[in-house]
């Protein structure tokens, strides 16, 4: 990136304010916004800093990349001329890279098809695809209650410690190992340990029957919590221009997982106060729905090619009204809400059936059948929810007859919405199951219809499909 | 968890629901009472004419009655279910028609035809959901059964019955033990014969002579006992449906105050972070502002 020293734009450093640092250039050659600026601090390496602010009178402000630990005022700063650029194409398979496209696995330089700024325009509305396809992943309450756009965006919103990062992995599992095309994965401010099982089992994994593991068709990029914020802030963008790249010149379906997106909103807001912003509702940047938008409106799915992404969203304090899940929220598809309730129940994946949602939950596009049936369940989990109150003071008694039916089978769908995961195995002692969409929705309706009534609860946990809960009921019973 | 407001509200229904149970415990403890003393009063009366006709049929003399008659005949049986009218009494009625489904079933095998009656709109509206057809209903059995009021339907019975219409009754009610024990039976009243038999330990081996004759005596008493019988199992359940509504209501009412706790604390807590959110975005605005 560096071009020779002759034309190169050097400002100095006038101030560090923790992750952030204004430089003084030549009022006429002010580096541009975004642009990338590289300083070197001897020992510590070379610190890159992106351009956000023009303060007027050559001074610039921007957002270090790295740790500025050892800048001082009066160090040389050049503009690179250009935004931050990662390598992309086929070379990156595999790799894994941090936010500013060096790898990090040790395993060599790459030499990449060329770079790409990780700034970029969103595409314009008469390019967007217009297709509107369910994705099937095999897990029922998916399939069932939010089915996934293919080419579309879903997001998993949830507290800590509800299995994000688990239904995560288990989508890459099932959707990567079944998936011709390029997989991209973002690892934003999540724990390293996470990242580095993902890659270890990515090598283990195998696409299909072709005998190739699953990473040979993906491509990581890690910005985690012990990166500052800068890194945190950029890496998704880093991430999301790798897959552009496959979308726009391969025409591939691309995947694009992103772990986790909240924490994109959140060292935006770490920096947000230090750039001079005025910090808006709960604290959050005033430019949060700006920023989520800038990132959200560039994942998308054009003529030529297809980007599907299932995105992470932590939801602090379990509080989905706050800002940054709130923001992230409108831009989706598919949003899957996990709920603690739930989860202490031991019902995993605790996706609550009635928060969650999906565009395509519409006859138009998924059929009247599946509408219907998805309709029943959410109706009859619903007024279980209505009544749950009415059975903690006054007892199951004194529902009427149709009423406690309805609990009966709210209970056993409740349950039913559990699944095996493949990724879980070693932890449940339960192998994975897939379940197709056409015996989903099945198992569902024949629930609703109380087919499977004389069954008891435990029986339908941690099934597939319907038919096993006699098989389960009967294990039960001999104890 | 977030939403002061809403879960103000939902504090407030509980509140309201509070009130309504508690006012409920309040009125069945007050009518357990009167019951109570109606069924104890009829205790004694009831015990005593069923140990007369026991021992009347045992002592030997040579005349029959239609009523102490063992049956052969299976052809018509009927079921008299007691149930109440109003809920919010636990699982009072839901224990008394699983009793009732299950000597249904079991009289339906053995009889030809099998007749239900219910009193008390709860158990018909239940009975009638799981395909249980009624015969014939009574609503008007209130917490105070009224001998004139049972007098008519025990008559109407026994006609049936002398008239070989009917071979079997049976009713199923909440027996009452005491006021801590109440169980829900299926009894059967017709034959008669079957019934004191229970009760015989009791039994006095005085020698009866009957005046003017030992027909006339049997003619009044063995259908007075049948009357007497029926309706000391309405007087029981009534006892027995204000019992199981003043539990209910007892531990509805705690479960209400419990609920009202957690909700009150969950509240408190939710508007805390509120109001500490609010404070913290004015000041980091005004620090922001200062620098």
């Amino acid at each position: 990136m560096a071009s020779d020293t002759a034309t190169q734009n050097v400002g100095r450093v006038t101030q560090v304010i923790g992750s952030t640092f204004d430089a003084q250039f030549d009022d006429d050659k002010l580096p541009d916004i975004y642009n990338a600026v590289e300083i070197d601090l001897g020992e510590n390496g070379i610190l890159t800093g992106e351009v956000q602010q023009h303060l007027g009178g050559g001074r610039i402000r921007c957002v270090a990349l790295g740790s500025t630990d050892g800048m001082v005022r009066g160090q040389d700063c050049s503009d690179t001329g250009s935004p931050v650029s990662v390598p992309v194409g086929d070379a990156t398979l595999g790799r894994v890279f941090n936010v500013l496209g060096k790898p990090v696995d040790g395993r060599g330089d790459v030499e990449p098809d060329g770079y790409r700024a990780i700034h970029q325009t969103p595409p314009l509305v008469t390019e967007l695809s217009t297709n509107t396809e369910l994705f099937e992943t095999g897990i029922k309450v998916i399939d069932l209650l939010t089915p996934f756009v293919r080419g579309g965006k879903a997001g998993l919103f949830g507290g800590a410690g509800l299995g994000k990062t688990v239904i995560l992995t288990e989508l890459i599992a099932r959707i990567a190992s079944s998936h011709g095309g390029y997989s991209v994965f973002a690892g934003v401010g999540e724990r390293t340990r996470e990242g580095t099982d993902l890659w270890l089992e990515m090598q283990e994994a195998k696409i299909g029957d072709t005998g190739r593991s699953v990473i040979e068709q993906t491509c990581m990029v890690f910005g985690q919590m012990n990166e500052p914020p800068g890194a945190r802030l950029r890496v998704a963008l880093s991430a999301l221009t790798m897959a552009e790249h496959f979308r726009d010149t391969t025409g591939a379906d691309t995947l694009l997982f992103v772990d986790n997106i909240f924490r994109f909103s959140q060292a935006g807001s770490e920096v947000s106060a230090l750039l001079g912003r005025m910090p808006s509702a709960v604290g959050y940047q005033p430019t949060l729905a700006t920023e989520m938008g800038a990132l959200q409106e560039r994942i998308a799915s054009t003529k030529q090619g297809a980007i599907t992404s299932v995105q992470a969203v932590y939801v602090p304090a379990d509080d989905p009204t706050d800002p940054a899940p709130a923001t992230a929220f409108g831009n989706l598809d598919a949003f899957l809400y996990l709920e603690r309730n739930i989860a202490s129940k031991g019902i995993y994946p605790a996706v609550d059936p009635l928060a969650s949602s999906s565009r395509i939950l519409d006859p138009q596009y998924v059929g009247e059948r599946h509408y219907q049936i998805a309709r029943q369940v959410q109706t009859i989990l619903q007024r279980y929810r209505e009544l749950q109150d009415i059975i903690a003071i006054l007892g199951v008694d004194e529902l009427s007859e149709s009423d406690k039916m309805i609990v009966h089978r709210a209970r056993r769908l409740e349950r039913f919405l559990s699944q095996p995961f493949l990724v879980a195995e070693v932890f449940t002692g339960k192998p994975g199951e897939i379940t197709p969409l056409e015996d989903t929705l099945r198992s569902f309706e024949e629930i609703c219809n109380g087919k499977w009534d004389h069954l008891p609860e435990g029986a339908f946990m941690y099934i597939g499909s319907v038919d096993q809960a006699e098989e389960q009921a009967r294990k039960m019973e001999e104890g | 968890m977030a939403n002061a407001r809403a879960l103000d509200k939902r504090r407030k229904s509980v509140r309201n629901i509070r009130k309504i149970t508690r006012t409920m415990e309040l009125i069945a403890t007050a009518r357990f009472k009167k019951a109570m003393d109606r069924a104890t009063a009829a205790t004694s009366y009831t015990r005593r004419i069923t140990e007369v006709v026991a021992s009347l049929a045992k002592s030997g003399t040579e005349v029959q009655h239609p009523l102490l008659e063992e049956r052969t005949a299976t052809d018509n049986a009927a079921l008299i279910v007691l149930t109440s009218n109003r809920g919010l009494c636990g699982g009072y009625n839901g224990n008394i028609i699983r009793e009732t489904m299950r000597q249904f079933d079991s009289l339906s095998e053995s009889y030809e035809n099998v007749k239900l009656i219910v009193s008390g709109k709860r158990g018909i509206t239940n009975l009638e959901f799981r395909d249980y057809s009624a015969d014939d209903t009574y609503t008007q059995f209130e917490d105070e059964p009224l001998f004139e009021d049972i007098k008519p339907i025990a008559d109407q019975l026994l006609d049936e019955f002398i008239a070989g219409r009917l071979d079997r009754l049976d009713v199923a009610y909440t027996k009452f033990i005491s006021s801590s024990k109440q169980v829900a039976v299926v009894e059967t009243l017709l034959p008669l014969g079957s019934v004191g038999e229970a009760e015989d330990e009791i039994g006095i081996d005085a020698d009866f002579e009957f005046f003017p004759s030992a027909e006339s005596i049997l003619e009044e008493v063995v259908p007075m006992s049948f009357r007497i019988n029926l309706f000391k199992c309405f007087l029981d359940a009534a006892v027995s449906e204000q019992i199981a509504r003043m539990v209910a209501m007892k531990s509805a009412t705690e479960n209400a105050d419990d609920m009202i706790r957690n909700l009150s604390m969950t509240y408190n807590r939710a508007r805390q972070s509120q109001i500490t959110g609010e404070i913290m975005e004015i000041i980091g605005g005004v620090e922001a502002l200062k620098s």
